[in-house]
């Protein structure tokens, strides 16, 4: 079973995929998660303190916004355990974790500079192509081994 | 009783992810406000964010954008609007400016926009909250145009303490002191403006404080008004100017922050307050005059007869700004060039960090100690391309709003 | 509101369950998640249901629900337990961002079901081709272009 990295980082489809052909998705909820089980933090919604935001200096000068760097501390470790990497380009409308597209152009960018396998599409816009987006995800999924 | 909650929208990006939506809440929550997120349809999203027309790419901003709309065309109802975005995100920092500016031209709401870092806390944003609770709070009382029987008014800021006492609509005393000791200082100055007023404390009919030392004070003294500068400074200065109908806009360069204000009415629309450093207030001024070996008083007169143009000066920060002082002197500048200079480097910062955030529409008001400043206002005056209007007893704005809005509790008491 | 929340399933997992079927409601889905839910918390919603409890407990009852309608049944991690008052919309005054996000995904799920139903066909998808657009327009034809308009 491969860790794989999801981007868009909260989706549904991809995340649904990924575990259903048998590797383990890696997404902003399980960084979220960690946060919100973690006892003595008081900042809500997220949890997420200032801390995070020097956290993301691993991954961006602290001339970065603080939003990119706090992202950063959520999306960085999942990079850094992502054994393989599936990207949906453009996705039209991501929020929340993925509502900052400077935070997002950084995240592709350290998957890519990553030597994983990385499988890249876009959201179907029809039927056939849905056909041709859950082969390619199956493909790629088998092509990582395990018990998919 | 208690005041019925105020409802503020926030439209924002990023400040979950830089722990310091908490913050936002903590002040909110303190002046009696709750902050929400105006709720819509992915559909209105979508259909929103098309309609406004500014094409930003992050998920977030789009999700303003789209509430901003729903706010104006009043498919969500607020009281008030607070605009937050990362600081030094240009992306952000054009949609927080398009939105200001949309919110304001379109909609009654007040509304105030900030960029935060990581270290931006709650006191930060306290008195930004409160101007907002207060406006969606006290438009009756802001709508109050005349000073009615016999009031005072205390102003603690962060350079001087000032009271003013008014009777009838007419200013009869006042009293000034540099603040030290926050108590001490507005004891002083009550004293004062009492003594030259001819009248006694229990003489009073109602009392107002503002600025930072307000609510130490306004306890102490038992004030009818406890309330924040930026609502009770526009309001002092449109009483003033004698523009209390119509557009105005309100500058007041203060001893440690700043403050723009765009006022419709008398009731403050838009507003900024802050300033990177000191290097772009009052303080710099001040330490200009002790290094020109003259009073702050004469610095005004001094700048009026120098040219600031050949002598660079840039008070970004004020201690670069004290080095380049230094430098201009030795280089052989006169007293009067450097007095100019830093008249405009100051006001250069003031047009460059905030006014660029709120709408200008004449008149102009200057107001606060440093609009007796002649050289400051002059180089504001040549910034903005206006005559600025720089009305009598500027200097106590504070104390004057004070006195004329805690007017409004006379007939209570 | 007091915001300061105690984890309240440490140690636990949270899972959406989506369900987008005409074979079953996410009513019917409950139900059978309730068959063999065990340990488990489950708690419906309007798209389907969160299950929240020990990782291969929650595995066990998904699993489970799953073989229902397996090309209709979408599962996610979520972040926040149900019900956690940080995330809820009565307190937020609107959805929370990550609602868009699923409202998004799931408008165009019915794409992604039909490719799951016909993912053993060995039959070559019409649109696989269909896509590959030539990278420029070759010289020639915009030649052949402009003494057409010519």
């Amino acid at each position: 079973m491969a860790k794989v990295f999801i981007y868009p980082a909260t989706s549904l489809i991809l995340s649904d995929l990924v575990a259903r052909f048998g590797h383990k998705p890696l997404g902003t909820a399980l960084s979220i998660r960690e946060r919100i089980q973690t006892a003595g933090l008081d900042s809500p919604p997220l949890q997420m303190t200032p801390d995070d935001a020097k956290k993301g200096l691993k991954w961006a000068a602290v001339e970065v916004p603080s939003g990119v760097r706090g992202r950063m501390s959520l999306f960085g470790p999942l990079i850094d355990q992502a054994e393989a990497a599936i990207i949906v380009n453009n996705p039209d409308f991501a929020f929340g974790c993925m509502g900052c597209a400077r935070t997002d152009e950084l995240v592709e960018f350290l998957v890519k500079q990553k030597n994983i396998p990385i499988l890249e599409l876009s959201y179907p816009a029809d039927e056939d192509e849905g056909i041709i987006f859950v082969r390619k995800v199956r493909d790629f999924l088998t092509s990582l081994g395990g018990n998919s | 009783m208690k005041e019925a909650t105020v409802r503020i929208a926030q439209l924002s990006c990023g400040p979950e992810y830089s722990g310091v939506q908490k913050e936002i809440y903590t002040a909110a929550e303190a002046v009696g406000a709750e902050v929400f997120f105006p709720d819509l349809s992915l559909a209105d999203i979508r259909r929103n964010f098309r309609d406004f027309g500014l094409d930003v790419k992050s998920g977030d901003l789009k999700l303003a954008i789209a509430r901003a709309v729903a706010l104006v065309e009043g498919a969500a109802e607020a009281d008030a609007v607070f605009i937050a975005s990362c600081f030094r995100c240009a992306e952000a920092a054009i949609v927080r400016n398009e939105l200001r500016r949309y919110i304001h031209e379109h909609s009654k709401l007040p509304v105030v926009s900030y960029s935060f870092t990581e270290r931006t806390t709650s006191g930060t944003l306290l008195t930004r909250m409160e101007a907002l609770t207060t406006i969606a709070r006290r438009r009756a009382l802001l709508a109050r145009e005349r000073q009615t029987g016999l009031t005072m008014g205390v102003d603690s800021g962060s350079s001087t303490t000032k009271a003013v006492i008014m009777q009838d609509n007419e200013i009869i005393g006042t009293g000034w002191r540099p603040t030290t000791e926050v108590l001490n200082s507005s004891d002083e100055v009550i004293a004062l403006a009492l003594e030259e007023a001819g009248v006694k404390r229990d003489d009073l009919d109602a009392i107002g404080t503002t600025g930072y030392g307000r609510f130490l004070i306004g306890e102490r003294i038992g004030a009818d008004l406890i309330q924040e500068e930026l609502t009770v400074n526009s309001k002092g200065a449109v009483f003033l100017a004698d523009c209390q109908h119509g557009p105005s806009t309100v500058i007041d360069i203060g001893g440690m922050d700043n403050k723009a204000i765009s006022v419709l009415d008398g009731i403050p629309g838009t507003f900024t307050m802050g300033g990177i450093c000191a290097g772009a207030s009052g303080r710099f001024l001040e330490m200009t005059a002790k290094r020109l070996g003259v009073d702050i008083t004469e610095l005004g007169p001094l700048a009026m007869k120098g040219m600031g143009e050949g002598v660079p000066m840039n008070s970004y920060c004020i201690v670069f700004g004290t080095q380049s002082l230094v430098n201009a002197l030795a280089e052989g500048h006169s007293k009067e060039d450097v007095a100019a200079a830093a008249c405009h480097s100051v006001a250069e910062q003031v047009f460059e960090q905030q006014l660029q955030e709120i709408d200008i529409k004449e008149p102009v008001v200057m107001v606060g100690g440093t609009s007796l400043i002649q050289g400051l206002v002059r180089a504001m005056g040549n910034l903005l391309q206006t005559e600025i209007v720089v009305p009598h007893h500027s200097q106590y704005i504070g104390s004057v709003g004070a006195a004329l809005l805690s007017s409004g509790f006379v007939e209570k008491n | 509101m007091n915001w300061v929340i105690p984890p309240l399933y440490a140690g636990t997992i949270t899972k959406y369950v989506f369900v987008e079927s005409y074979k079953a409601t996410p009513d019917d889905i409950a139900a059978r998640a309730y068959e063999v839910s065990g340990e488990v918390m489950i708690k419906e919603t309007c798209f389907g249901l969160q299950i929240t409890g020990k990782e291969e407990e929650v595995e066990r009852v998904i699993a489970h629900i799953r073989e229902f309608d397996p090309a209709h049944i979408y599962v996610k991690d979520r972040g926040f337990p149900p019900g956690d008052p940080r995330r809820c919309r009565a307190n937020l005054g609107g959805a929370r961002p990550g609602y868009f996000g699923h409202e998004y995904e799931m408008g165009f799920i019915r794409r992604i079901a039909v490719g799951l139903e016909r993912l053993e066909e060995s039959v070559p998808v019409a649109g696989d081709e269909r896509k590959k657009v030539p990278e420029g327009l070759p010289v020639k034809r915009l030649m052949e272009l402009i003494e057409q308009e010519a």
